[in-house]
């Protein structure tokens, strides 16, 4: 008993996070980012391999169930906590691992009663879709009994000509290294991508955190080309982590992150310049990332008569034109992140492409994703997903539809 | 041969049969796939230990991939979604029973009325050795030729299975570069 | 020359590749450690051994019809073939058992991870599990024969495919120096069937940890410690087989095999973080154009020396 309790404690000095951004919520997630970097609680990409849910942002009732559902799969011992903003997320964090340490088994009998039988019209999660059917009457109708209770899969056309089964399987809104709030419906085979449609973002309060010095300065307030510059940069970064997450490059992924920390935290121009540079130059010129990422997500901007789908000028060409852009971007913004002159948020781009109240830029990468998605390999379609990373706060900021 | 030796024979050949036994009483196409695997791995120990080691343990290497390539196979094309669903591992089986009780019998009686021969000579101090010479000097036409065969049967049935063909990917003049594919490989032909 | 070592070495060679494993699992820590700004100091180093104690408290995951059996089989085959492939490589001059064929068994061995990470992504009855452990087919078609080329080339350098032999063999020139090709072909293998790093794909985050992602507590554990105790099996491997194993100046033998082998291991540890993940859409047919014919090639090399000999 005593050598469990040791054990439980030990375990809990690094406990294994399972971060759920709520939408609305983005400072409170790069205050977790940042702090489970800092405090190294690995990051969990399924609730199987975590001890901790980690909530952040503002409640949002149109979520619970996926939530709820997220918890329920999470193993013993576990803790759930939740921090609506950023100042409280180290309060929390401190308090997970506490009722971690403290852990009894108390109230625990929860895991499995959530991972029944009622999965078989499985919602939107993060987790793991399930292998299996998930038709969408959830019945076939025969009377024979189903393993699992879970329908049989339905067949469809292949792009080979074959007849194999569909899997119906969810992106978001809880996945890691995901646009908050996002979710995907997706009809696989294999794990190619056969439809993907775009669902409507749950819809957060408040104006989007990435665009904000342009909303800010739009409405009259004073916002310097600098604050909007260091902003942009962030944002950029941001966006780059999970690019580079998604592509499989952890060292990379957490160079970007931490440079997006030291840019939110206000750090001096000069101390970020190195390591801005540095990131341009280890991943922009990485010939192996730049092969990986060819091809992938193709859009025509306008220029070009091509086959590809078409769409706004900021992103033209594959994947790895855009992260390249991006890195160009962040290598100008850190040179005049101190520049005191006035932001014309119409004049400069803003983190999603140019600014329009009424058609944020968010909105066009959005509608532009199921055409890019159908085809894709599975492995491919996060890639695009990531190499766009559409922000879904900015559409509920400005009040549109996703496909405006 | 020493006692270890027989136990472990013994052992392998039980586990062999018990396997090849399970791949007709399970009902998951994955389990059955495995349980064929286990059995084929035991016959590799088996010829490992009859003093073929080279043959014994390259039976366990090429079993495993066939095994896995076949469950690929099987899996993608039954008409029971992923293989979760029972179902029965036997068909015809009052045929299929008639044709192995007479197989099992032939193979038996010839077990009892072959007049083996006793053994002359040593063997060798190693097989690999001899198994080498005797594939790459007495049979090399027959290897070399066997060889052929197979890689062409191999590509011809890639070939008849491909529904896009080189006009498909590089157009009618085949001067289009990159291919058109679903998916673009990573040389960039 | 190599010779088999006494009946504790049955145990004393799992114990050992244990070692060699989290001493890579520390040095990737504080490579992890120093990327992310935290203090690289001996804690940093050691915590993430913290999933021992984990392991022992967590729960499993309940999913609906998983096939437990093939599941666990598969999550365990992977750390128990790593173990059983360290039996024939010599640690200095003593092994464990010196078959004749002991270059085949490590290859068999190495194989059955195969079969061990589809049944790990079968097993849990999910998707991205099922897709990680397809994944792994994908990647294996793509490293595999690179690899036995690799080692056929070593094979066909010493005559001999006991790995004693070709250690001995290369008392003159290390294979390394004039099999290059082979030995990058064997350490780029050796990364693929431990899925780290570069070859991570079957466990990638883009598909919420692949196979790794439905498990918990002890199984978790296992398949993790199985991708670096293939690592250390692969780089210990490497030593005899183109480092010219214990031979060297001064020191012992042994003291020789563990200098190379930490070398070796500490290069794929660096060369691991130092990648992204390689997708066998786009490795598959470099592999199949590129490598294979060059390390046919490279095979060719030393059958031409050995001929001319």
């Amino acid at each position: 008993m005593d050598l469990t309790r040791r054990a439980l404690r030990a375990a809990a000095a690094r406990p294994r996070v399972l971060p759920a951004a709520l939408p609305g919520g983005t400072p409170a997630r790069l205050e977790a980012e940042r702090l489970l970097r800092l405090r190294d609680w690995p990051v969990a990409a399924t609730p199987a391999g975590a001890d901790l849910l980690l909530v952040t942002g503002p409640d949002c009732p149109a979520l619970h169930d996926p939530l709820a559902r997220l918890w329920g799969d999470l193993p013993a011992p576990r803790a759930r906590v939740h921090a609506a903003t950023a100042a409280e997320v180290a309060s929390a964090l401190d308090t997970g691992r506490e009722r971690l340490a403290a852990w009894s088994g108390r109230g625990s009998g929860a895991q499995g009663h959530a991972g029944g039988n009622d999965r078989v019209q499985e919602p939107p999660e993060g987790g793991g879709g399930h292998a299996h059917g998930q038709a969408d009457d959830g019945d076939t109708g025969t009377g024979m009994p189903m393993p699992g209770g879970l329908p049989m899969a339905e067949t469809g056309p292949d792009r080979d000509g074959l007849a194999l089964d569909r899997l119906h399987l969810a992106l978001g809104p809880f996945l890691c290294d995901w646009p908050t709030g996002l979710t995907v419906r997706l009809v696989l085979q294999g794990d190619v991508v056969q439809e993907a449609v775009c669902e409507d973002p749950a819809a957060p309060g408040g104006t989007p955190f990435w665009s904000g010095p342009w909303l800010r300065a739009a409405a009259g307030e004073p916002v310097t080309a600098g604050a909007a510059a260091r902003h942009r940069a962030a944002a950029t970064c941001d966006s780059l982590g999970r690019l580079l997450a998604v592509a499989g490059w952890p060292e990379q992924a957490v160079a970007a992150r931490r440079l997006r920390d030291g840019l939110l935290a206000g750090a001096p121009a000069g101390a970020l310049r190195g390591p801005a540079d540095r990131l341009a130059r280890r991943v922009g010129r990485s010939r192996v990332l730049a092969w990986l990422t060819r091809g992938i997500g193709r859009v025509d901007g306008g220029r070009t008569g091509g086959s590809a789908p078409a769409g706004p000028p900021g992103a033209d060409g594959d994947a790895t034109d855009r992260y390249r852009r991006w890195l160009d971007r962040l290598g100008r913004d850190v040179r005049h992140l101190d520049d005191p002159a006035p932001l014309d948020p119409y004049a400069t781009e803003s983190p999603r492409g140019p600014w329009e109240p009424a058609h944020p830029p968010s909105a066009a990468l959005l509608a532009l994703l199921p055409a890019l998605l159908v085809g894709a390999e599975l492995a491919a379609a996060r890639l695009i997903v990531a190499g766009l990373d559409p922000d879904p706060e900015e559409l509920a900021g400005a009040g549109v539809a996703p496909r405006g | 041969m020493d006692t270890t030796d027989t136990v472990l024979l013994t052992v392998l050949g039980v586990l062999a049969l018990a396997g090849g036994v399970l791949v007709f009483v399970l009902d998951s196409m994955a389990r059955v796939t495995f349980a064929l695997l286990v059995s084929l791995a035991c016959s590799g120990g088996v010829v490992t230990l009859l003093g073929l080691p080279y043959l014994g343990v390259v039976t366990v290497l090429m079993m495993v991939m066939e095994m896995v390539i076949m469950a690929v196979f099987m899996i993608a094309y039954m008409m029971n979604p992923a293989g979760l669903m029972p179902m029965s591992m036997l068909h015809n089986t009052r045929g299929a029973l008639a044709v192995s009780a007479v197989l099992f019998a032939a193979l038996t009686t010839g077990i009892f009325a072959v007049p083996w021969p006793g053994r002359e000579g040593r063997p060798p101090r190693d097989s690999t050795v001899q198994l080498g010479t005797a594939l790459m000097e007495g049979q090399m036409l027959t290897m070399v030729v066997l060889g052929l065969v197979l890689l062409s049967t191999m590509v011809g049935a890639t070939v008849l299975a491909t529904q896009r063909g080189r006009y498909d990917r590089f157009g009618d003049d085949l001067d289009r570069r990159p291919a058109r594919d679903p998916v673009g490989g990573g040389v960039g032909r | 020359m190599v010779e088999r070592g006494p009946w504790w070495t049955v145990a004393a060679a799992p114990l050992l590749l244990a070692a060699l494993a989290a001493l890579a699992v520390a040095a990737d820590a504080l490579l992890a450690a120093r990327g992310a700004g935290r203090p690289v100091t001996l804690t940093a180093a050691a915590r993430p051994f913290l999933a021992l104690p984990r392991a022992l408290v967590a729960g499993p995951r309940r999913l609906p019809a998983p096939d437990l059996l093939l599941w666990r089989a598969g999550v365990v085959t992977v750390p128990v073939a790593a173990v059983l492939s360290t039996l024939v490589i010599p640690f200095g001059n003593t092994v464990v058992a010196d078959p004749s064929v002991g270059v085949v068994w490590f290859n068999a061995m190495e194989v059955t991870t195969w079969a061990a990470l589809w049944l790990a992504g079968w097993g849990p009855n999910a998707a991205f599990s099922l897709i990680g452990g397809y994944r792994f087919l994908a990647q294996g078609l793509a490293y595999e024969l690179p690899l036995m080329f690799a080692l056929i080339a070593a094979a066909t350098g010493a005559e001999s495919l006991r790995v004693g032999d070709i250690a001995a063999a290369q008392q003159g020139l290390w294979y390394a120096v004039w099999m290059p090709v082979a030995f990058a072909a064997h350490l780029a293998g050796v990364l693929a069937f431990s899925f780290l790093g570069p070859f991570a794909h079957p466990a990638g985050r883009d598909a919420a940890g692949g196979v790794l992602g439905e498990l918990s507590g002890p199984d978790r554990l296992l398949l993790q410690a199985g991708r670096w105790l293939w690592l250390a099996s692969g780089a210990a491997m490497a030593v005899p087989l183109f480092l010219g194993g214990g031979a060297g100046p001064g020191l012992p033998a042994w003291a020789w095999s563990l200098v190379k082998t930490l070398l070796v291991l500490a290069l794929l540890v660096v060369a691991a973080r130092r990648l992204p993940v390689v997708r066998p859409d786009r490795y598959v047919e470099l592999a199949w154009v590129v490598l294979v014919p060059l390390t046919i090639l490279q095979v060719l090399v030393p059958a031409l020396v050995v001929l001319g000999r």
